[in-house]
């Protein structure tokens, strides 16, 4: 039952996001063609033109991937379509796990998307190389592998913005309890979790300082990380989020499996 | 035929009604077998159960009876419906005097009134 | 063991009841009516038993069992309102039917469509609010259910479509289901009803076989609930 779920979820998100991906790749490749041509004046305004077509394509696909998320996530667990959610014969953990395997889904494929667009639009090798020497310098001076490097900060940004989301997901749900102004209280009781969420990423650092002296100097003022507390700390934020979504998921489908009122 | 039926009175008794006229003209014959309750039911656009009440009554009163796993079948006692026959025709004639004898007419005139009307 | 029962069951939304102490007994194989005014507490109860509140207190059994997926998996439920997904095609809410339901008879719903002159490749959006009650109607009436309940079904439909609603709910439940129908408009269907439930500012006031009903009373049901409830 849950694939069955997950499949018209998905189906959902392609319906309202492929717009998006093919406009931002579209963008992408018509900025790419009109840079290889003779840079006439004309030629430039337009390749201005279509380089922020691409950028804002880019950040529509960003933020409706978040907000298609918690649209859909409201929409077909609290709104009309809820009569037929809800009267499905599937539990409730298989409709919340749907819902944060399609979120997880889409976001990769955004990231994906977007990656794509920008490689596209600016990919040449000198830039590469330069790119790649940039990051190298970094690296080196933290005595870090440099694809693990970028592997690193690409995964804990993209857990930050999804433990973000799936805040939302619990606005929503805490929100839709009250009889009155439901939305208004998801926006705060969102925010609230994701402050919660952040608070207890530092805290758990907080606690692995207390054992760790390298790390408990981050909290100290004035004093730089030193190199082995910089791989301890990209590797703790990892595990941490990942925790915390854990913990996060665990507490949504608490609160969602003790009920529901639809209007 | 259209089946109306008035609120006011318990409409297994208004079916019951309808299914005596159908034994008595015929419609189903002595000793033949009945159609299922939900076939009733459809035609008479009532509930089943209100259906099998209908029937329950007929046969409390002989006038239908049950084969075990075959169904229902119309007495096979013509006796019995040429009395209901009577029976019914009797409450009908009776209604019809009393009618008439509401409008200050007796017995003798209602006669003549009911030769006059050409079929 | 009883199709569905209630005990004690109470509702209340900011510390106001709008369910009181509710019990009741539904066995299978019936039509029944639940009937009140608007605003009484019919769909509330209804949107309990299909697990779209949450109760305050009380019990609600399908078969011996709390709501969950094995009662799911057997009611049938038919919402006042449209809630098919506007952007899917009749014929793909049809799939979606079958891929959740078991119990679901996609054959038999094409046809009652078809008989209904409906097309399954228009999209929900494009239909006007009949047409989408009717779809609703039909989706619901091809399952296998033990129970059906279905809220208001008679809501704003023509007289001849009414007459269809009927004999479609007639025909199309079978003799182990029963039928909850809930509605003010108590002529216009009591001619199928077993069973008779009127509810009134939250509270069962009376449950009652309709025949047994019509003779004590010499009323039609109608009539029966208008004196009970003369606006007061």
């Amino acid at each position: 039952m849950f694939i069955k779920l997950l499949k018209y979820d998905l189906k959902y998100m392609i319906k309202n996001m492929s717009v998006f991906y093919i406009l931002s790749l579209f963008f992408a490749i018509t900025t790419r063609l009109l840079f290889s041509l003779n840079e006439t004046v004309m030629i430039k305004i337009i390749s201005q033109i279509s380089v922020g077509c691409m950028f804002a394509m880019i950040a529509n696909t960003l933020i409706n991937t978040i907000m298609r998320s918690w649209i859909r996530f409201r929409d077909s667990i609290y709104k009309d379509e809820a009569y037929l959610t809800h009267t499905l014969p599937v539990t409730k953990n298989d409709i919340y796990n749907s819902k944060f395997i399609q979120t997880l889904i889409f976001f990769i494929i955004s990231f994906v998307v977007i990656i794509i667009s920008l490689f596209i639009t600016y990919y040449t090798k000198e830039r590469w190389m330069m790119l790649k020497d940039y990051i190298g310098m970094i690296t080196t001076g933290l005595d870090f592998n440099t694809t693990i490097f970028v592997i690193s900060f690409i995964t804990i940004i993209f857990l930050e913005i999804f433990n973000a989301i799936q805040c939302g997901f619990l606005g929503i749900i805490l929100g839709y309890k009250k009889n009155n102004n439901k939305i208004g209280f998801s926006v705060v009781f969102g925010f609230v979790a994701y402050l919660l969420s952040q608070s207890m990423v530092l805290l758990l650092v907080f606690i692995v300082g207390l054992f760790d002296s390298s790390i408990m100097s981050l909290f100290e003022n004035n004093i730089l990380l030193d190199v082995h507390s910089f791989k301890i700390l990209v590797i703790l934020s990892i595990v941490l989020y990942i925790f915390i979504i854990g913990l996060m998921s665990i507490i949504c489908k608490k609160e969602f499996n003790k009920g529901v009122n639809i209007e | 035929m259209e089946f109306t039926f008035d609120n006011n009175i318990p409409i297994y008794i208004q079916v019951l009604e309808y299914m005596k006229i159908y034994l008595i003209s015929g419609v189903f014959k002595c000793g033949e077998k009945l159609p299922s309750v939900r076939e009733f039911a459809t035609t008479f656009k009532v509930n089943p159960n209100t259906m099998q009440r209908a029937l329950a009554e007929l046969e409390s009163m002989n006038l239908i009876y049950t084969e075990r796993t075959n169904g229902k079948y119309v007495t096979k006692d013509t006796k019995l419906i040429s009395k209901l026959k009577d029976e019914y025709a009797t409450t009908l004639a009776k209604s019809y005097f009393e009618g008439m004898k509401r409008i200050g007419l007796g017995k003798a005139d209602s006669i003549k009134y009911l030769e006059g009307i050409e079929e | 063991m009883e199709l569905l029962e209630i005990k004690n069951l109470t509702k209340s939304f900011d510390n106001k009841n709008i369910l009181e102490d509710i019990n009741l007994k539904i066995s299978s194989g019936k039509i029944i009516g639940l009937l009140g005014k608007n605003g009484a507490g019919k769909t509330t109860l209804i949107k309990l038993i299909n697990d779209l509140l949450t109760k305050t207190e009380g019990e609600i059994l399908i078969k011996g069992k709390n709501i969950g997926v094995e009662s799911k998996k057997v009611i049938s439920y038919l919402p006042e309102r449209t809630y098919l997904n506007k952007q899917m095609k009749v014929s793909e809410v049809i799939d979606y039917f079958k891929d959740f339901y078991d119990n679901f008879d996609a054959d038999k719903a094409r046809k009652l469509l078809k008989d209904l002159g409906l097309d399954v490749n228009q999209k929900i959006s494009k239909m006007s609010k009949g047409m989408q009650e009717k779809v609703g109607l039909v989706l619901v009436m091809s399952r296998n259910a033990d129970l059906y309940i279905l809220d208001e079904p008679l809501g704003g439909v023509d007289p001849a479509t009414r007459d269809y609603i009927l004999d479609t709910i007639l025909s199309n439940f079978n003799e182990n289901a029963s039928v909850i129908i809930s509605t003010h408009l108590i002529s216009d269907i009591e001619r199928i009803l077993d069973e008779v439930i009127f509810i009134d500012k939250g509270k069962i006031i009376l449950q009652s076989d309709a025949d047994k009903l019509r003779k004590k009373e010499k009323l039609s049901i109608d009539e029966i609930f208008r004196r009970m409830f003369k606006c007061s």
